[in-house]
């Protein structure tokens, strides 16, 4: 009887509460403690206490250091191309498999496996392919007559070598979002595109793609939110070399804070960085707003 | 003949094209982990060799396994152990947490907050980047004693998974009938009744589904682990960049500790095929 004579709407803040109550303990504190510490400087491991600056670490990193641009910079690029290049792929692979044929469910099966896997099994397994005296991959690349690429020691080719792994690991998310994207629209209208004669590729091109460029818009954001925190890579491959070349902005803040200890620093420039991210989550926000009701 | 969507007339030829390039990209997802399997049955020596083909190119071994399992078996299965709990019991915590606060803001309506500001704003906890609260978690759970202890890292996990969990779960409550537990309700059944003896039954697969995708990426996540933890509370992700040396990299040891962190996840993620892409789409789309 106690139980059931809790009003309802105590009942549904007893419900709420308690997941509440812990991101405000765990997400929300911690943030405007960062916030705080980035006001001060703090290198902790010569300074028992942190002493205000105001905005000298702001100053720092925007006008200053050319290191957090160089991170920005490599980090939109690396956004930039992958999830272009995750979506271009993708589309090809959810057109080729809308088809209906024996062992389709095998590919998708088979897609599934990048994404599930730990991103720093990843990036150390590939590093062990790349490597570039004995990796596998160019051993193989030299016994078929071509040249060793420097996969992971060349300041130009390094980028381009975290940008192929993202791509190796979430194209699969893309091509699969995709796919049950295209079997949620209705089959009648290829029906009578059908009828009229059209091709498949005028189906695709005239009916699937303008039919699901929300979702497209909607999971590419999802994707590019995800690819922002670009870490494990850059820690398992380059070690954000060589020099600073594949420097993402986690890792720069992980090494200031984490292996430098300049804690004041390392949570303005976290900071700057989710300024940047909330661009995109807030763009994300709205659109989850207008599509869900309730 | 009209297959599925967007399909219209094939051809036999058009058909053996399309597989013929679903196969190449296969090939190209699967290889790092054949590779990385072929390579953990090789002795240290031939396995920066490009040889494929067991008893005819090289001679496979249990070296690697043995190593892992064996002469380093304490810091292995310390490792596994570690995975283990830190994933399983994250991922109750945010089940627990996320199924009730799912069902509230499937169920009641809030009026002051709207129920759809509330959800999301505790998603928009998911975006932010796991770096910006990396220092307050160190110097919290230096404050707590809790570094390199699993307790720290397992309340960690929870926040991170948190937020998808509540909106996943908001979205499967939203999509089951209310008759049931108002039915039951009328009938004098108490609130927290009708969530557990009704909602929960038939929210089962949901909650499954959020329970496997929490485990995934509790087991997977490695920042957080790297910095609250130094030896004790190691897990396997962390295992695996330790087998980076001043020497180098050794190849043998990186694939079989690889292939064990990639077993689980993967296993789980094939039984939830059909909700992985709307977990990971955070409900946009559903298969």
């Amino acid at each position: 009887m106690a139980v059931a004579s809790i009003g309802r709407k105590n009942v549904k803040w007893a419900f709420l509460l308690p997941a509440l109550i812990y991101l405000m303990l765990m997400a929300i504190l911690p943030l405007g403690w960062t916030l705080t510490l980035s006001f001060t400087k703090w290198h902790a491991n010569i300074m028992p206490s942190p002493k205000w600056v105001g905005l000298d670490n702001y100053k720092y990193f925007l006008f200053e250091n050319p290191r957090f641009w160089n991170a920005l910079g490599f980090t939109s690029m690396y956004v930039g191309i992958s999830v272009t290049g995750e979506l271009i792929l993708g589309l090809i692979l959810a057109f080729l498999l809308s088809h209906k044929f024996k062992g389709r469910n095998f590919f998708r099966v088979i897609y599934l496996i990048p994404m599930a896997c730990p991103p720093i099994a990843v990036a150390f397994l590939w590093r062990m392919m790349l490597h570039p005296d004995i990796g596998v991959i160019n051993t193989i690349l030299k016994s078929i007559g071509l040249s060793a690429v420097k996969w992971t020691t060349s300041v130009n080719m390094a980028p381009f070598t975290i940008i192929m792994v993202d791509i190796w690991e979430w194209t699969p998310f893309m091509f699969l979002a995709l796919l049950a994207a295209f079997q949620s629209l209705p089959i009648e209208l290829y029906q009578a595109a059908a009828v009229d004669g059209a091709n498949s590729w005028q189906m695709f091109t005239h009916i699937t793609l303008p039919l699901i460029a929300p979702v497209i818009v909607t999971i590419s954001l999802i994707r590019a939110i995800d690819a922002f925190k670009l870490f494990e890579l850059v820690f398992g491959i380059t070690g954000a070399g060589p020099g600073s070349a594949t420097e993402s902005l986690s890792f720069y803040v992980y090494v200031i804070g984490m292996k430098w200890f300049k804690l004041g620093r390392g949570s303005s420039i976290s900071l700057l960085f989710l300024i940047i991210l909330l661009i995109f989550a807030i763009t994300l926000i709205s659109r989850f707003k207008k599509v869900r009701t309730g | 003949m009209i297959t599925e969507h967007g399909i219209g007339k094939r051809k036999p030829i058009g058909i053996t094209i399309v597989i013929f390039i679903l196969i190449i990209f296969a090939i190209w997802t699967l290889f790092p982990v054949i590779w990385a399997v072929i390579t953990s049955f090789k002795e240290p020596g031939d396995s920066y060799k490009p040889t494929f083909i067991p008893y005819k190119q090289f001679k496979p071994t249990l070296y690697a396994w043995k190593n892992a399992f064996i002469t380093t078996r304490d810091r292995t299965l310390r490792a596994l152990r570690n995975s283990i709990i830190i994933a399983t019991l994250s991922s109750t915590v945010t089940l627990l947490l996320g199924a009730f606060a799912g069902y509230s803001l499937a169920r009641y309506e809030f009026r002051k907050w709207k129920n759809k500001d509330i959800a999301l704003w505790i998603l928009s906890n998911r975006m932010f980047p796991p770096v910006a609260v990396m220092i307050p978690y160190f110097l919290i759970m230096q404050k707590l004693h809790l570094l390199d202890n699993l307790l720290g890292i397992v309340m960690v996990h929870t926040t991170m998974n948190l937020p998808l969990a509540v909106w996943l779960m908001l979205d499967f409550f939203s999509e089951l009938p209310k008759d049931l537990e108002e039915a039951a309700m009328i009938d004098g059944c108490g609130h927290f009744k009708a969530f557990f003896y009704i909602a929960i039954p038939i929210a089962a697969p949901g909650l499954v589904a959020v329970y496997v995708l929490s485990f995934i990426f509790s087991w997977n996540e490695f920042l957080f682990v790297i910095v609250l933890s130094f030896k004790k509370a190691m897990t396997l992700p962390v295992l695996i960049a330790g087998s980076l040396t001043v020497r180098g990299l050794d190849f043998w040891k990186v694939a079989s500790l690889s292939i064990l962190a990639i077993i689980p996840p993967v296993i789980l993620a094939l039984v939830l095929s059909r909700y992985l892409v709307r977990g990971l789409t955070m409900g946009a789309i559903k298969e």
